[in-house]
């Protein structure tokens, strides 16, 4: 189990880590996700060891491990780029850590063989990285990582080196050895998609902040603030400004300047009145009969992919995607109502956090 | 910077510290010697050993133009070695541009027989090369004798091939050309065909292309191959040796060669001072050229 | 002579037939301008080293019975430099001058040089400029600021240093001479091997470092295992490369000792001109040339080999 208490980095007056927190519980498989420059390599490198730790503290399972060298800290690591030794085999890449401790060559070969079972690499071991394909390097990274037997392995944006089509492969794969390694794993992605396949916890950071950590599922039907909401979920949710007015008690109406009118229940009375966001994603807006909806838009783009629908509707200011099932076959130019489903709707404040969250289903 | 244990951060500081007083060293070692030509040239009493001067004086310098012959020999090296390296640059960078762009046949024997001229020592190539322009010499002196007639000798000082600027010129600039062609090639072939492409669209002729478009771009790289020729003409002392014979035409390095020899007396001062004068040329051009010095030396390490 | 393509069609259709007539006429284009430059080098060098080997059957002098009349006389030059003693001392010359500086010297400075400038130290700018310079310093020159280092006994530079340190100084270029040439050469080059292998370690990824880190390497674990296997090529190119220049130096070891005393330092670049303008033999003094040359270009093939020419 691994904790973060409030770690600070700065790079000379720059502070680029501002006070994290964070929990990785054992045998969790961690996403760290966030915008470029949002500090999640920077954290990896500084659980890894290989970057300073100006303040605050990092324990692995009780100990506090701030001042430990790298290597001594049980905690192995894929680079993104797999940073195999390119002049040495797959097996002696593997090997490597057991060879510099002067382990006994038929010890090593023993541990290397089952490392390489374990990643269907039996094959390749007389290889050099050259002659392997960006897979097959990736599995060689993981295994110069596991036959240490860490009790944390961190992954530094692993799949973004590879095509398309292996990246789905992948993703499996890494989730295949997760469970048969039952390992921690604490993993650095810029895809949220990535994140939310695979992650048991998602930690969601920006400018150096944690903005939310948490079940891929409950950041994306909770979210604490506006960013969360937009960066987790594709397409975005859509974001509308709107005046909050309470005509009745027990309700809340939310107008947007182009023609939106939306009547929640007030529960609580966490909303005042003024200036807010709705947040709404596309599923959640459906189409309706003419004039019987929250709002009257026209349509400018229409994706049509079989199964599944995407519009964007509304205006250049102002664009709304709307996710129907099927095909609608509807053109750039018509008008369409939409009605929003009221217990998916949130609203944040002019600060962008959170004042009114979806409805637990 | 990685984490490290407090006894590896003993470590690495006794590393930096090592790593200081070796680069230290090494840095005396190599700066040593410039210590007496700098020293001795402001020294009124200069002697051959490095000594504290008792007198700082510029007179050495004077000396060098009024007792020696120091001004011609300048004004020679300047005007042979700086008419080599232009010529090197134009041909260069024009047969540079050629070897990169072209896809014919002999391309690739050009480029071995490059890499393996650069590999011959000249004093193998001297003696031939002598007999070579010895004749040429003496059929130009043939063909000009009886049109200017007395006028034939001073005419040769400039357009001879042996104890002539011309051939002192052409002979450089030869040497020089493998390293030189090689920098253009490299050079061109990481440059874009794009902006010849456009250019050819436009309508441009071969000539016009490369006036207006390659000449500005290839200005780093003929920087580059000019400075190298430039420095390893400048320093180039058999050349001058074997080919020059009159007082008139010597250079700065055989200046400094004969003045030495002389064995009656040397003039400590006054050497240190040409020596600083013919140094100096050569460190500048080099301050310059520092900066091209990894691209141009190193492009073959990534294979 | 047509005129150039304008429209895109022609242009594209150009292109895609190969050997067309535009391309033929590029392609002369680009041999012309190329000529001067070869016309250069077959007249200067590729004529001269060919002239070499024919003068090198020949008994051609400048003084005594063969001036006059120099004729052909096959392998006897070759002959006779199998029993020459001079020749074989300039080889041995030679060959202890390569390995003493550029193979040994050069590298072994070069190499410190070029790790300890990657550490994140002060002044690491002024400290490669000081290393660069004596490359940059022309050959007479050089050796001129050697003599004063260490001729003159008691009172040379370097005498002054070593009885610092209470070593008795010698008259060093008569008592040591090769030594001495070999540590100017090797302080005039280590700037070629300090650039080279300084190109060579930043071909290796920082990245391997810190995964090596984290499998508990020590420095030099990492220096023996990792970076000296990967240098190799590196190391392989400075060798040859280093070995043919150093057997092309003249005018620095010549302004030294002028080859003496007695020989200890003729190398074979400076028999050759012995040979030629002092005693005049000029058909044998091709013939040194030529194994010269000979010894240059079986360097030269291993040369070009590890150069990985890019067409």
């Amino acid at each position: 189990m691994i904790n973060l208490r409030n770690v600070r980095k700065f790079y000379g007056a720059l502070e680029v880590i501002k006070g994290v927190d964070i929990s990785v519980e054992d045998g969790e498989f961690a996403v760290f996700v966030g915008p470029s420059g949002c500090g999640k390599s920077t954290l990896l490198r500084m659980i890894a060891g290989l970057e300073g730790i100006d303040d605050g503290d990092l324990i692995l399972n009780g100990k506090r491990i701030n001042d430990v060298p790298p290597d001594k800290r049980g905690i192995a690591m894929v680079f993104q780029s797999y940073a195999l030794y390119p002049h040495m085999t797959v097996a002696e890449n593997i090997g490597f850590s057991l060879s510099l401790k002067k382990v006994p060559e038929a010890e090593i070969r023993r541990q290397v063989q089952a490392v390489a079972e374990i990643l269907q690499l039996t094959d390749y071991l007389d290889r050099r990285p050259a002659a392997l394909s960006g897979g097959q390097r990736q599995r060689v990274a993981i295994g110069r990582a596991i036959i240490k037997k860490p009790s944390l392995i961190l992954f530094d944006e692993p799949l973004s080196n590879l095509d398309s089509a292996l990246r789905v492969q992948m993703r499996a794969e890494l989730q295949r050895l997760h469970r048969e390694l039952k390992a921690t794993v604490v993993y650095v992605t810029h895809d949220q998609v990535e994140a939310m396949t695979m992650a048991d916890r998602i930690v969601v950071l920006n400018k150096g902040v944690v903005s939310q950590q948490g079940a891929p599922m409950t950041l994306y039907h909770q979210p604490d603030n506006e960013f969360v909401a937009t960066f987790i979920g594709s397409p975005k949710m859509n974001t509308i400004p709107v005046t909050i007015t309470k005509p009745i008690a027990g309700r809340i109406r939310a107008q947007s300047t182009y023609g939106l009118s939306l009547d929640l229940p007030d529960d609580g009375g966490l909303v005042t009145q003024g200036q807010a966001t709705l947040g709404i994603r596309p599923e959640h807006l459906k189409i309706v009969a003419d004039g019987q909806g929250d709002l009257s838009a026209e349509v400018m783009i229409v994706e049509r992919l079989g199964v599944e629908t995407y519009m964007t509707v509304g205006s250049q200011e102002q664009p709304i995607v709307v996710r129907a099932e099927g095909d609608i076959a509807l053109r750039p130019g018509d008008r369409v109502s939409l009605i929003a489903e009221t217990s998916a709707c949130h609203l944040f404040d002019s600060a962008g956090r959170v004042v009114r969250s979806a409805q637990a289903s | 910077m990685a984490v490290i244990s407090p006894s590896e951060n003993a470590n690495k500081t006794r590393s930096d510290l090592l790593a200081y007083a070796t680069l230290s060293l090494i840095s005396i070692f190599c700066a040593v010697p410039f210590f007496w030509v700098l020293i001795a040239s402001l020294d009124g009493n200069a002697q051959l050993f490095l000594r504290w001067p008792e007198q700082w004086t510029f007179a050495n310098y004077l000396r060098v133009f009024t007792k020696e012959d120091g001004a011609k020999w300048l004004f020679n090296s300047l005007f042979v070695v700086g008419g080599a390296t232009v010529l090197v640059m134009v041909l260069a960078g024009l047969g540079g541009y050629a070897l990169s762009r072209t896809r014919a046949w002999w391309k690739l024997p050009f480029l071995y027989a490059i890499l393996l001229i650069r590999v011959l020592p000249p004093t193998a190539l001297v003696v031939p090369l002598y007999k070579f322009l010895l004749t040429l010499n003496n059929a130009e002196g043939a063909i000009l004798r009886p049109i200017f007639g007395e006028y034939t000798r001073p005419i040769m000082r400039w357009t001879g091939f042996i104890d002539g600027y011309l051939g002192l010129i052409l002979v450089l600039a030869t040497m020089q050309l493998p390293l030189a062609l090689w920098i253009m090639k490299t050079f061109f072939d990481g440059l874009p065909r794009d902006y010849e492409e456009a250019a050819l669209m436009d309508g441009a002729t071969l000539v016009q292309r490369i006036r207006r478009v390659l000449i500005p771009l290839a200005l780093p790289g003929l920087a580059a191959a000019g400075l190298f020729a430039f420095m390893s003409a400048w320093g180039d002392f058999l050349l001058p040796l074997i080919f020059l014979s009159s007082p008139e035409l010597q250079t700065l390095p055989l200046g400094l060669f004969r003045a030495f020899l002389r064995i009656n007396e040397i003039d400590y001062g006054l050497l240190a001072a040409l020596a600083f004068i013919y140094l100096l040329p050569a460190v500048v051009a080099f301050g310059f050229a520092r900066r091209f010095l990894v691209q141009t030396f190193a492009g073959g390490v990534k294979g | 002579m047509l005129a150039s393509p304008n429209s895109p069609f022609e242009r594209v259709t150009e292109l895609s037939m190969a050997r067309n007539v535009h391309e033929r006429r590029t392609e002369r284009q680009l041999l012309l301008i190329l000529l001067p430059s070869l016309a250069l080098l077959l007249a200067f060098v590729i004529y001269p080293a060919l002239y070499s080997v024919y003068l090198s059957f020949t008994n051609e002098a400048l003084t005594g019975a063969a001036a006059l009349r120099p004729r052909f006389v096959g392998i006897r030059n070759y002959a006779r430099l199998l029993n020459d003693a001079k020749f074989w001392n300039a080889l041995l010359v030679t060959f202890l001058f390569v390995v003493g500086s550029a193979v040994i010297g050069q590298f072994v400075l070069g190499l410190i040089s070029a790790v300890a400038l990657r550490r994140r130290i002060h002044f690491r700018r002024l400290f490669s400029s000081i290393i660069l310079l004596p490359n940059a310093a022309p050959e007479v020159v050089a050796g001129f600021m050697w003599i004063s280092m260490l001729a003159g006994g008691e009172q040379a530079t370097l005498s002054r240093i070593v009885s610092f340190f209470g070593v008795t100084p010698a008259d060093w270029l008569q008592v040591f001479p090769l030594s001495m040439i070999i540590i100017v050469n090797t302080w005039r080059g280590i700037a070629t091997a300090m650039i080279l292998l300084t190109a060579g370690l930043s071909t290796i990824p920082n990245e391997i470092y810190e995964a090596a880190r984290m499998d508990g390497a020590t420095p030099s674990q990492m220096f023996r295992r990792i970076t000296l296997p990967l240098m190799m090529p590196t190391i392989l190119l400075y060798m040859l490369i280093s070995a043919v220049s150093t057997i092309a130096v003249f005018g620095l070891v010549y302004a030294l000792t002028r080859g003496g005393p007695g020989g200890a330092t003729e190398l074979v670049s400076i028999y050759i001109y012995n040979q030629s303008f002092t005693a005049f033999q000029l058909g044998y003094g091709a013939a040194v040339a030529v194994v010269a040359l000979l010894i240059s270009l079986v360097l030269g093939i291993g040369y070009v080999r590890a150069m990985k020419v890019e067409v």
